[in-house]
């Protein structure tokens, strides 16, 4: 083993050197770009939507309200999103959170695909065996994931918009059964691998799980829609508070 | 039933023309989209001084593809009869889709009127789409990038440790419950709890070294099982599958 101090970034466990790389401007530039991008994007589609809307019978009103709805019907799940963006800040820098979570993403999916990752280099998210390395496979994990996603859809859309029979004729019952198994078999073995790592582990996956279960229960019951979108931030914010006040201040010691 | 032909051959020209310029422009916005997200982890990867071979990202994508790759092959699918090719673009670049952009498009669709499945309701999903993501870019450069990056600069260094130590358990045990009630398919769910829970806690004390590929033993596992023992009721029709 080398002395730690030595510029030797792998060995270098000090958790706080995560941000300092993952706040690198490299990667505020890459943000950047997504950002750019996705507003050329909705600006080349909405003036093709502005083109072809008399054709189809669409007013300038329509289109205003389209836009309008939108825009309102966005606000609450885009706060929604920003407050487990937030959450998940100290885990992965600005940056990434931003361009993983905020955008491409979800954070179901990209936390999942960093804890897999780290766990592919023996390492867990957030602990002392989290370092820099760790850090940027894991960002590289989520990344090259959402990549895939856009990948599949820059294939299959051509096809489909053909009407490719051979695509929707994909056994229904397979359609239905397969990939529900395979998100909750994901899930399940992800959320209960955080079990065995200590009491606080427990105590915030059951926490949040209630959360959860109590907001998605409400939702449904009281027809409250928004305690659907909020349920994430919630249970994250009211899992960590449970596991502050397990451990206390003396973590920090 | 109606046939769900979203926007195949229109007599319409304008129409038309809008079909080439999303699917020219959606396809190169969503290339770039692509490339550029990738750049910034590969920068840090092989440009920041960090001793990191190519095997470990071979063996990280595969773990991750293990897991997820039905996904990201089925998610299109189902979601392509709902959104129409335009809105495909926007939606997988932009992400969130269940919980913000679907939301967007059927409200901005109820409020002009527009029949699901017309031309009218697609451009309505477009015009909402680019209007929810305004929002979206604008609340999250506003409360992630400035206010979230002030606040990890106050918080005190305990409530920041704290989180990067929990806020992976508080996210799966959302997430699990979320997946579970969302999906519907008890069955699975049991199956999928059964087998996560030896994989967990009896066969990876034994050999720790599965650690690796656990997640994908468990995926393939509750695929089997879910197949084999699948109910007469389960063939009902693909519903999105997307979890937020």
């Amino acid at each position: 083993m080398h002395q730690p101090l030595a510029t030797q970034p792998l060995a270098t466990n000090d958790s706080a050197d995560i941000l300092a790389i993952a706040n690198n401007p490299v990667l505020w530039i890459c943000v950047a770009g997504v950002f750019g991008v996705i507003i050329v994007q909705s600006v080349i589609f909405m003036k093709a939507a502005r083109r072809a809307a008399p054709s189809v019978e669409m007013s300038a009103q329509d289109i205003k309200t389209s836009f309008r709805s939108g825009a309102v019907s966005a606000i609450g799940p885009s706060l929604a999103v920003s407050l487990v963006a937030i959450a998940l800040l100290g885990l992965f820098g600005a940056p990434a959170v931003l361009s993983r979570i905020g955008l491409i993403g979800s954070a179901a999916y990209d936390v999942s695909a960093a804890g897999i990752a780290a766990g592919s280099m023996g390492a867990k998210l957030g602990d002392a065996s989290y370092t820099q390395s760790v850090f940027a496979v894991a960002f590289f994990a989520m990344s090259i994931g959402g990549a895939m996603w856009m990948l599949a859809t820059l294939i299959l859309t051509p096809l489909l918009r053909k009407g490719d029979a051979k695509i929707r004729s994909v056994n229904p019952a397979a359609m239905a059964i397969v990939p529900a198994a395979a998100l909750i078999g994901a899930f399940a073995c992800l959320g209960l691998s955080e079990l065995p790592k200590s009491g606080t582990h427990v105590l915030s996956f059951l926490v949040s799980a209630a959360v959860m279960g109590l907001c998605l229960l409400l939702a449904k019951n009281l027809g409250k829609s928004w305690l659907r979108e909020w349920g994430l931030g919630f249970s994250i914010v009211i899992g960590l508070s449970a596991a502050y006040l397990a451990v206390g201040p003396a973590v920090g010691a | 039933m109606t046939s769900t032909t979203t926007a195949p051959t229109t007599s319409n020209s304008a129409m038309a023309d809008f079909n080439r310029t999303t699917s020219r422009w959606g396809q190169i916005t969503m290339i770039g989209g692509l490339l550029i997200s990738v750049a910034g982890p590969l920068y840090l990867v092989f440009a920041s001084g960090l001793d990191i071979g190519p095997a470990q990202l071979w063996i990280a994508f595969a773990a991750v593809a293990a897991t997820f790759g039905i996904i990201w092959i089925v998610e299109p699918l189902t979601y392509f009869p709902i959104l129409g090719p335009a809105a495909m673009y926007q939606a997988f670049m932009i992400g969130n889709i269940s919980n913000k952009l679907l939301p967007a498009a059927l409200i901005a669709q109820t409020n002009i009127g527009a029949k699901p499945g017309s031309k009218r309701a697609e451009l309505a999903a477009v015009v909402a789409i680019c209007g929810a993501a305004a929002v979206h870019l604008v609340s999250l450069a506003i409360f992630v990038g400035l206010l979230g990056s002030w606040l990890i600069s106050e918080i005190p260094p305990s409530v920041l440790l704290v989180t990067r130590l929990y806020v992976l358990p508080t996210v799966l045990g959302a997430v699990l419950v979320q997946a579970i009630v969302s999906m519907k398919q008890p069955r699975t769910t049991v199956f999928a709890l059964v087998v996560s829970a030896v994989v967990v806690f009896v066969v990876l004390p034994l050999v720790p070294s599965l650690a690796t590929v656990s997640t994908a033993i468990v995926v393939l596992a509750t695929i089997l099982l879910a197949w084999i023992f699948r109910g007469k009721s389960a063939v009902a029709e693909a519903r999105p599958i997307h979890i937020e």
